[in-house]
């Protein structure tokens, strides 16, 4: 290569990075590790999301919220850090990857439309929180989250394909 | 999402689509290649082993598998060594004329099915 190296070359480079290229066993703990928890971080959030549409009407949405989307925030620390470190392994490659572009955008997405959710539909919730519909703009809100989160997904997978 | 936004997305996306060079849609499955020469330089490392395979046609790079379905089939990281001889055999990179992917690959005359 005849070009000076991009950034995402350059954090190819860094220890961590060359440890998730060398080691036998670091990648593939890495990547179920980042699967284990987007399963819980995109179930719960569906699940949630049923629920806003009308699924289980007899189960208070300010407790199912506490529970499901409690363990979704939670099970970020684990799905960030171990995304970053599958990106690091392979930067230079996968920034310049449509389904990794795509994905990053449809995430910010997911992140914009959750809060506007809470920030906005939800401050009603004990109007709705059992036996009643939710809202449109809250269903809205929930069908838009079930469409992103299942294209995230699957952009995700398609990284490794396109 | 609106279509001012799709085309945003698609728009966005696209031109780097280019840069792109591992996975599958980036070869050529509808031109086999078969590959002989000697390993130059090799590198076992997530997610692809890689070599460079010098061949009379020049020098290539072979994108291989993980290590570890590679250790799995039998191929541990020394077995890659530079100056043992190779056959691969698979599809050429639509984007990079000196690099194909492997389907297999032919050491010390023993065959490994690489997917």
């Amino acid at each position: 290569m005849t070009e000076a190296p991009t950034v995402f070359e350059l954090l190819e480079g860094v220890s961590i990075a060359v440890a998730m290229r060398d080691s036998l066993w670091l990648y593939p703990i890495v990547e179920t590790a980042h699967i284990l928890g987007f399963i819980v971080l995109v179930g719960a959030v569906l699940m949630f999301d049923l629920r806003v549409l009308g699924a289980s009407k007899r189960i208070p949405v300010r407790l199912l919220a506490g529970h499901l989307l409690t363990g979704s925030a939670a099970s970020l620390a684990v799905v960030i850090p171990a995304g970053l470190l599958m990106f690091l392994a392979d930067a230079g490659s996968i920034a310049g990857n449509p389904a990794f572009i795509l994905k990053m955008a449809l995430l910010l997405c997911a992140g914009a439309n959750a809060a506007a959710f809470h920030l906005g539909p939800y401050r009603s919730v004990a109007s709705w929180d059992m036996g009643t519909p939710a809202p449109a703009a809250a269903k809205l809100h929930a069908a838009l989250s079930m469409l992103l989160w299942v294209s995230i997904a699957t952009c995700g997978r398609a990284i490794a394909y396109v | 999402m609106t279509s001012r936004m799709v085309t945003f997305l698609v728009s966005f996306s696209l031109p780097l689509a280019a840069l792109a060079h591992h996975g599958w849609n980036g070869y050529d499955s509808s031109r086999g290649l078969t590959l002989t020469g000697t390993i130059v330089e090799a590198s076992y490392t997530y997610p692809h082993a890689t070599i460079k395979l010098k061949t009379m046609d020049g020098t290539w790079e072979a994108v291989l598998a993980p290590p570890s379905r590679m250790s799995a089939r039998g191929i541990a990281g020394d077995a890659l060594k530079p100056g043992l001889a190779a056959t691969v055999e698979g599809y050429p990179s639509r984007q990079h004329d000196d690099e194909m992917r492997a389907e297999r690959i032919t050491l010390d005359g023993r065959i490994v099915e690489l997917r």
